[in-house]
């Protein structure tokens, strides 16, 4: 029972980021903004098991996530690609990057996934002429971004640490 | 023997991990298909403990105290109107249901919250939410435990109001920040800053005269609409209680 626990610990990790969204703990927000909690879980995950299962991830942490929210709007392409971006990390030694490339990493993933909601924002309130809502969009990035960054380096160590030691046996094979 | 075996673990149904994935997908469509309600009740349960205190809403207490001023002003008033009217369609029912946010964007891209009071306690989408200053938003989604409220803030948002002082109807529609932009669609209104808005009693998705905001400027560059920045009475941002009410068809 501990061994089958064991080894599915890293997907069980994986039902705790919509409770993290709907948390929003104030005391780790920036400007009101949290994190990006899925990017925290995808890097670690996506760059442990490559290219394919980050895309998988990512398109099932996009759904949940869209699911949690009524807006029209989806968080599907931006965690799409972060996931096969990251799985791409393994075959540059992911094991060699530091903490704090950690950070920057969640951060570049943060601010594709932020501009590409903020797209898809601009596009539909276009002929609505809607300037304050650029600037919301652009507080809301620039916060998300920033509030990753300094904690990706915590929380993704940890998780790394987890996984490897849980349950990182390689890819899964079905 | 041996090759019975081999058989039997080369079969796709003998792959737990495939099994797994299955399963996974399994709780991916349900989570899609039931609109995270899984997850909403779930964080019912688990924020229970963690619930906003009765006397937090005396921190509310100016804000509540200026709400009911205005709203006797403005009942007094539409008293008299009614008096010379047949009848209105649509009043708000006296059974207020009280909720607590038990979880809330409003900083951010979504401006939502979560209550604590679902399709088990009688609340159905579409129903209005006051809190202390006034409305606060719209059930846009329930579970069976939970429901989220579209803030009057979000982009999404569009409801119908009207100008206490001159009688005049417009649409206030969210921007995405705090402050929501009301649009009258004709020029040379009365209209000035420091006006009180009220929903709309020609409303059909709001219950009539209840306190939304106060204009704070006004725009007059426009050639066909007049446009007002309204400041809205109800802070979702520090309102830990709310009051869901329901609509009478």
């Amino acid at each position: 029972m501990k061994k089958k626990f064991n080894t599915e610990f890293s997907l069980l990790t994986f039902c705790f980021i919509p409770l993290l969204f709907f948390w929003n703990p104030s005391f780790i927000t920036l400007m009101g903004v949290q994190p990006h909690w899925a990017m925290f879980w995808l890097f670690p995950w996506s760059s442990l098991y490559g290219s394919f299962y980050g895309f998988l991830t990512g398109l099932s942490l996009g759904i949940v996530l869209d699911s949690l929210n009524y807006d029209m709007y989806t968080q599907i392409p931006g965690l799409v690609i972060c996931g096969f971006l990251f799985g791409k990390l393994d075959k540059y030694k992911s094991n060699e990057l530091n903490r704090f490339q950690y950070g920057l990493i969640c951060a570049i993933g943060s601010l594709f996934c932020n501009v590409l909601y903020f797209c898809q924002y601009i596009l539909h309130q276009l002929a609505q002429n809607n300037i304050v809502l650029l600037s919301h969009g652009i507080k809301n990035t620039v916060a998300q971004v920033f509030i990753t960054a300094l904690l990706a380096p915590v929380i993704c160590n940890w998780l790394f640490y987890l996984f490897k030691k849980n349950n990182f046996l390689g890819p899964p094979n079905f | 023997m041996i090759v019975n075996r081999r058989i039997s673990s080369t079969r796709w149904w003998n792959k737990r991990n495939l099994w797994l994935l299955i399963l996974f997908l399994s709780f991916i469509s349900f989570v899609r298909i039931s609109k995270g309600s899984l997850y909403k009740d779930f964080y019912y349960f688990i924020s229970r403990p963690f619930w906003p205190g009765q006397f937090q809403r005396e921190i509310l207490k100016d804000s509540t105290y200026k709400e009911l001023n205005i709203k006797v002003s403005q009942l007094d008033k539409d008293n008299k109107r009614l008096r010379k009217l047949l009848d209105l369609q649509r009043a708000p029912d006296n059974s207020a249901i009280n909720a607590a946010v038990i979880s809330r964007q409003t900083s951010t891209w979504w401006k939502q919250v979560l209550l604590n009071k679902g399709k088990k306690d009688g609340v159905e989408i579409g129903d209005s939410v006051i809190g202390p200053g006034g409305l606060v938003g719209i059930i846009e989604n329930t579970s069976f435990l939970t429901s989220s409220v579209k803030l009057l803030t979000s982009s999404q948002s569009k409801v119908g109001v009207w100008n206490q002082r001159s009688n005049i109807h417009g649409l206030l529609v969210g921007l995405g920040n705090n402050s929501p932009r009301l649009i009258f669609y004709s020029k040379g209104l009365d209209v000035k800053e420091g006006d009180f808005i009220f929903s709309s009693p020609a409303s059909t998705l709001l219950p009539p005269n209840i306190p939304i905001g106060i204009i704070e400027s006004i725009d007059d560059e426009s050639q066909i609409t007049l446009v007002a920045g309204v400041q809205l009475l109800a802070k979702p941002e520090a309102i830990d209680w709310v009051q869901v009410l329901k609509i009478e068809g």
